[in-house]
C-alpha cells in the first residue's frame, strides 16, 4: 500500500537534474527524413529536444536562434543536409555563413559556446541523428539551465 | 594636409553650378571645439564649411534621411546630393548603393583622406585635460593635433586621443569618392585591425559574459545607436514596433500578426536580444565609422559586437563592407571554402 | 479578423504510438489552445473509417483547418490534405504533427514523449492558425523537349520521344553524333559490330520529322522552370554549307594541315578540314578552326579553292539559337580517365601502351589499321599481350574509388577479338575479380578464359616500362599462386576508368544541377528516382549519370523519355503554392534576396523585389537572408515559425 506522506519525504532532499530544452530547427528534406528514419530504425534518444521543420536551413533566420533562447531554450540546434546535397542546392551554404556569424557573436557576448549548435545530418543518418541530439541533451545537462538571454518575465 | 579652402571651392562649385541640390558638410558647431554636421544650399555658404579632428559624425546618415523625405514627398527632389565623406563614410556611401538606396549619380562624394590620423574621441580629450574643454582642436602635421585652450596651446599625439576607430582603421582615405583631398592613406599602424575585439575576445566566457551583462543591463533602449546608424535605414526594424510602417494596403491581419522577437522593456534579455540582432543585421555592412558607440549614452561598446563580425568576414569569408560595390552581400554570397569545422 | 476554428486529430496508430503517448490526454489537451474547436483520437487516422471521421468533422464543425497528430508528413500528409479538400476547404490548411518517428517511436519514456507529443501538436496548431488556404499554380508546358548529347543514351532518348510525337531538339558539342559507342569495333556479349546496330539510329535520327539536330552546338545558358525552360544554345561554324557539300573529299586532299585524328583516340591523323569518319551525321565536312591556318585566302585557302561545290565559307560565324522546351534529358556521357595521371603505368608516355579505346579503334574495321591488331610503335602483329583491369577504379587513396562496372566485360572482349585476330598470340589479364553481372555476361567471360584460352591472372600490376628491345615489361603479382609475375609484352592495354565527361560537368553547371562526389550528375533518388535529377524537369540517360554499359544505357534512356513524356502528357503542370512572397512596405530593394535565390526566381520591380512563383521552390533562403523580413514563405511564414517556437517553448 503506498502511503502519500511516505512517498513526499523520500525525494526532497535530491537535486533535480536539470531537464535541458533544446529546440531543433530541422531541414525538411534532409534532417527530417534523417529523423525519420531514426524513427523507423526504433533508435532511442532523449526526449529534450522539439523539432522545428523548415524548408531549408537557409531559411532559418538568426532571429529564431535568438528568439528560441529568449524563451528559455537551453540549447538550439540548426540542422540541414551535407554541402553538396541541399535539396535546393545551396540553401545551406547560405546558412552556415550566417550562422557562422549568429556562433562566434554569441560566443563573443559569453553565451556558453555549446548551446547554439549546427549539424549536418543526411536523410540516411537516422543514427548521426538520435547521436547529435543525445549529445546535445547530456552537454545542456552538465551546463544547467540557460540563463544568460532567457526573458525575466 | 587637407586645406579646408579646398572642401569650400569645391562645394561652392557644386551649388554654383547647380550638378547637386545642396552639400553635406561640417561647420563650426556651438558645443565648444566640436563642429557639427550642416546642410548647405547656397554657394555663399561654402565658408562656413570646415574640416578638423571633431567631424566626427558619417554624414551618410543624412543621404539617407534625404532619400526618406523625398520618398514621403508629394514632389520628390532626386537631384544629386554632395557630400563630405571621411575613409568610413565613403565606405558607408558604398555600402548604400551596394544596397540600391540610391543610384551612384545621385551622390557627389567629396572625398577627403584622414591622412596619418582620424578624428577624436571626445571622451579620450576630456580625461587628458582633466574635464577642460578645447575651444579648437586641429590637426598638426602628419600624425599629431594642436590644441588650444584658455591657456595656450598644447601638442598631444594623435595616438592618445584618436577615436578607437581611428586607430584599428585600415582604409583612411574614401576609395569611393568624385574628388579627394588629401593624401591617400590606408593602414597607420597604431593598432593592429580589430584590436579591441581581439582583446575582448583574451578574456573568458565569465568574464566576457559579466560583461556583457552588465553592458545589456545598462540599455536604456534609447535606440540611438539605431538612429544614428546610416545602416538602419529598415522601414520598420524587427525588433521594434515604434517604427512600424503603416499605409493605405496594411491590413488589420498584418498589423495584429507583427511578430515580438523581444519585449520593449529594457530587460537585460530583451537588450541583448536587440543588440543581438542589430549586429548581426549589420554583418558585412558595418563600416565601422563608430557612431553607435559614439551616442550611446550609458558607453556601450558597441562597435565590438559589430567589429567583432567584420572580423570574421574579412578574416574567414575574405569580406570587408563597402569595397566593392559589384560584389554580392556577405550574407546573400557563400564560398564553397567557407569554414565548415565548427558543423557536427 | 475571424478565429480560426481548428481541428485535431490524434492518430493511435494502432499501438505504434498509443503505446508510448498518451494519445488521450494528448487530443484532451489540444483543446485548451484558443483556435481549437474539435479534438478526438482514433484507433487507425489514415484508415477509411478514420479518414471519413475527418472529412465528417470538417464538415459538421464547420472547420478551416485540421492538424493531425500521426505518422511523418511525408507518409500521410496527402492523404489527409486531399480528406480537407474533398471536406470542401483548402488542402493547405492541413498540418502534420509528426508524433511517430520522431517522438513515439524513439522514446520509451511514457510521460516524456506525451509532453513531447503535445508540444509538436501544439505548435502545428500554432502554425495551421496562420496557413493561408492556397491554390496551387498552374503552369502551361511547352510540349517540346531538349536532349543534350548525342551518344547512344542522347539517340535513343530523341528517338523514343520523338516517336511519341514530341518535337525533339538533340544538342551535340562534335560535328557529328554517335558518342564513344561509335569508336567500338564489336560489343559484348554478342560481339556484333557496333557501327551496324548504331548507324541506322543515326540516320533514323537524321531523317526524322520530330527531331531538329543541333551539332557542333553548346548549350550556354538555361533559365525558366520545369515545362517552361529557355534553353541558349550556341552554335559553332562549321564553314562548310552541308546542303551544298557533295562529299567529295577534294578539300582533304589539298589541306595542308595535319593532326591527330580524335575519332581514332590519336592512331591516326586528320587535315584541318575532315569529316569525323565515313557515317557522320549530319554527313558534311568540318573546318576545325584551331588547326586551321587562319581562314584566309591569303594564307592558305586551299580548300575553298577546289571546292567546286561552293560550299566552303570562311565568314561563317557562330549563332545564338534560344529555344523554349518544357523538359530537358542530359546524356553528356563519359570519358576516359586520363592515363597521364598514371605514373606507376607510365603516365600515356610509354609506347605501346594503350587504352580500351584506342584499342578498339585497332580492332575496328573502320579503324587506324584497318582492321588488323598491329602495335603502333613499329606496325608489327603483337604476339603477347598484357590487359589491365581495374586501372583507376577502385582506388580511393590515389584514383577513382568506384567500380567503373564495365571494364571486367570490355577487357573480356578485347581478348577475344585479340585472339580472334591473332590466334597464336598470348592474351593476358590482370583482374582484381571479374564482375560479369548481366544477361550472357559470365558465359561470355568463361568463354573468353576457355574457347579462347585468355591467361587471368588475380592481382595488380605493380608498374610497367619498355625495354630496350622494343617490349614492354610488366611488373605484377598473381595473388592466386602468390608468385612475382614479369611479362615482356608486345602491347597492353589498360582498362581505365569512366569519369563523367567534360560536357558533363559544364552541363551540370549551366542547368545548375548536383553532381555526386564523383562528379556523376546526381539523380534526385538513388533507388526511386533514378532518372531524375533533382531539378524538376531535367531527366538524366547515360554515362554521364554513372558508369553503365550500353544496355543499360539505352535502358535509361528509354526511362528518361518514359518520364518526359508523362510529364509532358498534361497541357499544365501545377507547381506548390508555397511560394516566397514580398511585403512591399518592408523591402528596400537593397537585393540580397535576389543574390541568394538559387533559382533566380526574385528580380527587381521599381525597386522592390518581385517574385516570380513559377520558378520559386519555396526554400526560403530568401527569408532567411532579408534582413528586415520583407519576404515570407507562403505557411512557413516567420510568424508562424515564431509561433512555434513560443508553443514549444511554452509561451
Amino acid at each position: 500500500m503506498s502511503n502519500p506522506s511516505q512517498t513526499t519525504a523520500t525525494a526532497p532532499t535530491a537535486p533535480q537534474e536539470h531537464e535541458p530544452r533544446i529546440v531543433a530547427f530541422q531541414c525538411k528534406w534532409c534532417t527530417s527524413a534523417g529523423s525519420d528514419l531514426a524513427g523507423v530504425s526504433r533508435i532511442q534518444y532523449p526526449a529534450n529536444a522539439v523539432p522545428i521543420q523548415v524548408m531549408c536551413s537557409g531559411m532559418v533566420s538568426p532571429m529564431y536562434v535568438l528568439s528560441a533562447f529568449n524563451k528559455g531554450a537551453d540549447g538550439v540546434l540548426v540542422s540541414g543536409c551535407h554541402p553538396g546535397d541541399c535539396h535546393y542546392m545551396k540553401g545551406n551554404f547560405f546558412a552556415r555563413r550566417k550562422l557562422y556569424l549568429v556562433q562566434k557573436l554569441l560566443q563573443f557576448i559569453g553565451l556558453e559556446s555549446d548551446r547554439f549548435r549546427m549539424s549536418w545530418i543526411s536523410a540516411a543518418e537516422g543514427t548521426k541523428y538520435a547521436q547529435v541530439i543525445s549529445d546535445f541533451v547530456r552537454d545542456m545537462k552538465a551546463l544547467g539551465p540557460q540563463r544568460k538571454l532567457k526573458a525575466k518575465r | 594636409m587637407v586645406k579646408v579652402e579646398d572642401i569650400q571651392q569645391c562645394a561652392a562649385g557644386l551649388l554654383e553650378k547647380g550638378q547637386v541640390k545642396s552639400v553635406l558638410g561640417f561647420r563650426r558647431g556651438t558645443a565648444g571645439a566640436m563642429a557639427e554636421p550642416c546642410t548647405i544650399t547656397e554657394a555663399a555658404e561654402a565658408g562656413t564649411l570646415v574640416w578638423d579632428p571633431t567631424c566626427l559624425n558619417n554624414l551618410a546618415l543624412y543621404l539617407v534621411k534625404d532619400r526618406k523625405q523625398q520618398a514621403a514627398s508629394k514632389t520628390p527632389d532626386i537631384r544629386p546630393i554632395g557630400i563630405v565623406a571621411k575613409g568610413c563614410d565613403s565606405r558607408a556611401v558604398a555600402v548604400l548603393l551596394q544596397e540600391n538606396y540610391f543610384k551612384r549619380e545621385e551622390v557627389f562624394v567629396i572625398g577627403v583622406s584622414c591622412e596619418g590620423t582620424g578624428v577624436i574621441d571626445p571622451k579620450k580629450v576630456a580625461t587628458l585635460l582633466k574635464g577642460r574643454s578645447p575651444s579648437r582642436v586641429e590637426f598638426d602635421g602628419a600624425d599629431g593635433f594642436k590644441l588650444t585652450l584658455r591657456g595656450g596651446e598644447m601638442q598631444v599625439p594623435a595616438r592618445e586621443i584618436l577615436a578607437d576607430r581611428c586607430l584599428e582603421c585600415r582604409a583612411a582615405s574614401p576609395a569611393l569618392n568624385d574628388v579627394v583631398f588629401g593624401e591617400p592613406s590606408g593602414e597607420r599602424g597604431y593598432a593592429t585591425p580589430f584590436h579591441a575585439a581581439k582583446e575582448a575576445l583574451g578574456a573568458s566566457e565569465t568574464e566576457r559574459w559579466a560583461a556583457w551583462e552588465h553592458h545589456f543591463d545598462r540599455c536604456l533602449r534609447c535606440f540611438a545607436c539605431r538612429s544614428v546608424c546610416p545602416m538602419c535605414y529598415c522601414p520598420e526594424c524587427v525588433v521594434d514596433s515604434t517604427s512600424f510602417v503603416i499605409e493605405p494596403q496594411t491590413s488589420a491581419e498584418e498589423k495584429a500578426n507583427r511578430i515580438k522577437w523581444c519585449e520593449r522593456s529594457p530587460n537585460t534579455s530583451e537588450s541583448a536580444v536587440y543588440h543581438l540582432t542589430r549586429a548581426i543585421h549589420l554583418a558585412g555592412r558595418c563600416v565601422d565609422c563608430g557612431e553607435c558607440e559614439r551616442v550611446c549614452p550609458v558607453n556601450i561598446p558597441l562597435r565590438l559586437l559589430n567589429t567583432m563580425l567584420e572580423m570574421e568576414a574579412f578574416e574567414m569569408f575574405h569580406y570587408q563592407a563597402g569595397h566593392d560595390l559589384s560584389q554580392a552581400s556577405l550574407l546573400s554570397s557563400f564560398r564553397d571554402e567557407d569554414p565548415n569545422s565548427f558543423i557536427r | 479578423m475571424t478565429k480560426k476554428r481548428t481541428g485535431v486529430f490524434v492518430c493511435h496508430c494502432g499501438n505504434n504510438i498509443a503505446a508510448t503517448v498518451d494519445v488521450k490526454r494528448l487530443a484532451e489537451e489540444m483543446t485548451d489552445e484558443e483556435t481549437v474547436v474539435y479534438s478526438q483520437d482514433y484507433v487507425y487516422m489514415c484508415s477509411d473509417p478514420g479518414q471519413n471521421s475527418v472529412i465528417q468533422a470538417i464538415k459538421d464543425n464547420q472547420l478551416d483547418s485540421v492538424v493531425v497528430s500521426c505518422c511523418s508528413p511525408n507518409l500521410h500528409e496527402k492523404t489527409f490534405r486531399d480528406n480537407a479538400e474533398r471536406a470542401g476547404i483548402s488542402g493547405f490548411t492541413c498540418e502534420i504533427a509528426n508524433i511517430r518517428e520522431q517522438c513515439a517511436w524513439v522514446h520509451k519514456n511514457r510521460e516524456e514523449a506525451t509532453e513531447k507529443a503535445i508540444k509538436i501538436s501544439r505548435s502545428a496548431i500554432r502554425r495551421v492558425a496562420h496557413n493561408k488556404a492556397l491554390d496551387p499554380i498552374a503552369v502551361p508546358v511547352t510540349r517540346r523537349v531538349m536532349v543534350i548529347g548525342g551518344g547512344i543514351a542522347g539517340i535513343q532518348a530523341a528517338l523514343d520521344v520523338a516517336n511519341a510525337g514530341l518535337e525533339v531538339i538533340l544538342v551535340e558539342k562534335l560535328a557529328t553524333i554517335g558518342g564513344h559507342m561509335l569508336q567500338l569495333s564489336e560489343t559484348f556479349p554478342t560481339l556484333d559490330c557496333s557501327q551496324c546496330i548504331l548507324s541506322p539510329k543515326m540516320v533514323e535520327v537524321s531523317r526524322h520529322p520530330n527531331i531538329k539536330l543541333m551539332t557542333y552546338s553548346e548549350v550556354q545558358d538555361v533559365s525558366g522552370s520545369v515545362g517552361n525552360f529557355r534553353v541558349k544554345v550556341l552554335q559553332k561554324p562549321t564553314y562548310v554549307d552541308p546542303e551544298a557539300c557533295k562529299l567529295c573529299d577534294d578539300c582533304v586532299q589539298v589541306c595542308p594541315v595535319v593532326v591527330p585524328n580524335e575519332h581514332d583516340l590519336g592512331l591516326t591523323a586528320r587535315r584541318a578540314i575532315h569529316i569525323p569518319f565515313a557515317q557522320a551525321i549530319p554527313a558534311s565536312y568540318t573546318l576545325d578552326v584551331d588547326a586551321c591556318l587562319g581562314l584566309n585566302p591569303i594564307r592558305c585557302g586551299k580548300c575553298k579553292d577546289v571546292c567546286e561545290a561552293g560550299a566552303i565559307n570562311y565568314d561563317m560565324q557562330p549563332r545564338t539559337v534560344f529555344e523554349e522546351v518544357g523538359a530537358i534529358i542530359v546524356a553528356t556521357g563519359f570519358d576516359l580517365y586520363g592515363q597521364e595521371n598514371l605514373g606507376e603505368y607510365g603516365a600515356g608516355k610509354v609506347e605501346d601502351v594503350l587504352d580500351g579505346l584506342q584499342f578498339e579503334r585497332l580492332c575496328s574495321a573502320s579503324g587506324a589499321t584497318k582492321g588488323h591488331v598491329l602495335r603502333p610503335s613499329d606496325h608489327k602483329v603483337p604476339k603477347e599481350v598484357v590487359f589491365i583491369q581495374c586501372v583507376g577504379s577502385r582506388d580511393p587513396a590515389q584514383h577513382c574509388a568506384y567500380c567503373s562496372k564495365i571494364c571486367c566485360m570490355y577487357t573480356a572482349k578485347h581478348a577475344r577479338l585479340y585472339k580472334h585476330h591473332v590466334p597464336d598470340g598470348r592474351a593476358y589479364v590482370f583482374y582484381i575479380d571479374i564482375r560479369s553481372g548481366g544477361k550472357g555476361y559470365e558465359e561470355f567471360v568463361q568463354r573468353t578464359m576457355e574457347d579462347d584460352e585468355t591467361i587471368y591472372l588475380r592481382g595488380r600490376v605493380s608498374k610497367l616500362h619498355r625495354t630496350r628491345d622494343g617490349k614492354v615489361r610488366v611488373l605484377g603479382t598473381d595473388t592466386l599462386t602468390g608468385q612475382n609475375v614479369e611479362i615482356d609484352a608486345d602491347m597492353v592495354v589498360l582498362a581505365l576508368a569512366m569519369q563523367p565527361s567534360k560536357g558533363t560537368e559544364q552541363a551540370a553547371k549551366v542547368l545548375k544541377i548536383g553532381r555526386d562526389k564523383d562528379g556523376f550528375l546526381a539523380e534526385a533518388h538513388p533507388k526511386l528516382k533514378p532518372v531524375e535529377s533533382v531539378t524538376a524537369g531535367i531527366y538524366l540517360a547515360g554515362a554521364a549519370q554513372g558508369p553503365k554499359d550500353i544496355p543499360e544505357t539505352v535502358s535509361q534512356a528509354s526511362a528518361a523519355a518514359c518520364k518526359v513524356l508523362a510529364l509532358l502528357s498534361q497541357d499544365t503542370l501545377s507547381h506548390a503554392p508555397t511560394v516566397a512572397k514580398v511585403r512591399e512596405s518592408h523591402c528596400t530593394g537593397c537585393e540580397m534576396c535576389v543574390d541568394a535565390c538559387p533559382y533566380q526566381a526574385i528580380r527587381l520591380l521599381n525597386g522592390k523585389a518581385v517574385v516570380n512563383e513559377v520558378l520559386c521552390e519555396g526554400c526560403g533562403t530568401c527569408a532567411g537572408t532579408c534582413v528586415r523580413a520583407a519576404i515570407d514563405v507562403k505557411n512557413v511564414t516567420q510568424l508562424q515559425i515564431h509561433a512555434m517556437i513560443s508553443a514549444i517553448m511554452g509561451g
